[in-house]
C-alpha cells in the first residue's frame, strides 16, 4: 500500500494556535491551543498565475505569482476554544479564544499535525489572521458547528514534530 | 429509560380529566395471547422504548456527537361499537405528552387497528436527543 497517511485513529490530524512563534505545538503542550473537534481540515496553497499569448505562440504561457495560503476548517463549538478560558497569559488565542482572536484581529501562529504529534511527524506551519467564523445550529443538529478560516499570511513550511 | 418514565408522567397529567380512562405503569405484556391493553379497555399502556444511537457529528479527534432515536409506543383500546365520546379529545391529550420529554425533536403517529369490535390506538412517538 502507498504511503498514505490514515486519520483514523482521531490523534492524527491536528491543528494547534498560538499568538506567540513557537508555542503552536501540536503536542498541546506550552500553552498552545490544540483545537477540538475539528469535522474537517484543508490546507490551500493556490499558486497564483498570470497568462499571457504570443504572436509566435499557438498556446498560452504562464508564470507564477505568489501563492494564496489559505486554511479552512470545520468544528463543533467548544466553549473554551470559542470565547475563551480569560485566563491564559502566556497565549493571547488561549484566553480570547478563536470569537476574540477574529474580532481582534490577532497574527496568529499555526501548526498543522498531518499524523500526529510524535517526534518526525510532518507539520504545516505558519502565520495568518482567524477569520469566516460563522457559528450556526438547528433543531436537527443541536449543537454549534462553525468553519473557521485561517487567512495564511506569507509561506507554508514544512517541518517535523520535534 | 428516563423517556418512558416521562411520558407515563405527562400522560398521568393530561388523561387526568377523562375520569373513564386510565393509565397503567405496567408493560404491554400478554397473558393467554393476549395483551394487557385488550384485557383492560381505557387503560393506557406504554411500550418498552427503543433506541438509536449514531453518529451526528464525526470528528478527526474522535470525539463525535451521538445522537439517539427513541421511539416508545403507547397503546389504547376501547369498544368500537360504543366509542367514548371523549375518545378524540384523549388522543389528542395522547400525542401531545410528546412536550413533556426534553428533546431536539418530537413527532407522534397514530394508527388504528379494528379487531372485532374493539379499536386499538397506537401512538408511536419519536424522539431525537444529542
Amino acid at each position: 500500500m502507498a504511503d498514505v497517511i490514515n486519520v483514523s485513529a482521531g490523534s492524527q490530524a491536528l491543528l494547534a494556535l498560538s499568538n506567540v512563534a513557537g508555542l503552536s505545538d501540536v503536542s498541546g503542550g506550552s500553552n498552545a491551543m490544540l483545537v477540538p473537534q475539528l469535522t474537517d481540515i484543508t490546507v490551500n496553497n493556490s499558486t497564483g498565475v498570470y497568462r499571457f499569448k504570443t504572436l509566435d505562440n499557438t498556446a498560452e504561457s504562464a508564470v507564477t505569482t505568489p501563492a494564496t495560503n489559505q486554511i479552512t476548517t470545520n468544528l463543533i463549538v467548544d466553549e473554551t476554544t470559542f470565547f475563551g478560558d480569560g485566563a491564559n497569559t502566556i497565549n493571547s488565542v488561549v484566553a480570547d479564544g478563536l470569537f476574540g482572536a477574529s474580532k481582534n484581529k490577532t497574527e496568529i501562529y499555526f501548526s498543522i499535525g498531518f499524523e500526529g504529534a510524535d517526534t518526525g511527524d510532518e507539520l504545516l506551519t505558519g502565520k495568518g489572521f482567524i477569520s469566516g467564523l460563522a457559528p450556526t445550529v438547528n433543531m436537527d443538529a443541536p449543537v454549534w458547528t462553525t468553519p473557521v478560516t485561517i487567512e495564511v499570511s506569507g509561506d507554508l513550511t514544512n517541518a517535523q514534530q520535534a | 429509560m428516563a423517556i418512558r418514565d416521562d411520558l407515563i408522567t405527562t400522560l398521568t397529567t393530561n388523561l387526568g380529566g377523562h375520569s373513564s380512562f386510565g393509565i397503567s405503569s405496567e408493560l404491554p405484556y400478554s397473558t393467554s395471547d393476549t395483551p394487557l391493553y385488550l384485557k383492560n379497555l381505557r387503560t393506557v399502556y406504554v411500550d418498552e422504548q427503543q433506541e438509536e444511537v449514531t453518529e451526528l457529528f464525526n470528528t478527526l479527534d474522535n470525539n463525535d456527537v451521538l445522537q439517539t432515536e427513541t421511539t416508545c409506543t403507547v397503546y389504547l383500546a376501547t369498544d368500537a361499537k360504543n366509542q367514548p365520546t371523549d375518545i378524540d379529545t384523549v388522543v389528542a391529550n395522547i400525542q401531545l405528552a410528546r412536550n413533556g420529554v426534553t428533546a431536539a425533536t418530537k413527532s407522534s403517529i397514530v394508527t388504528t387497528e379494528l379487531d372485532a369490535d374493539i379499536i386499538t390506538y397506537n401512538i408511536e412517538f419519536n424522539f431525537i436527543t444529542v
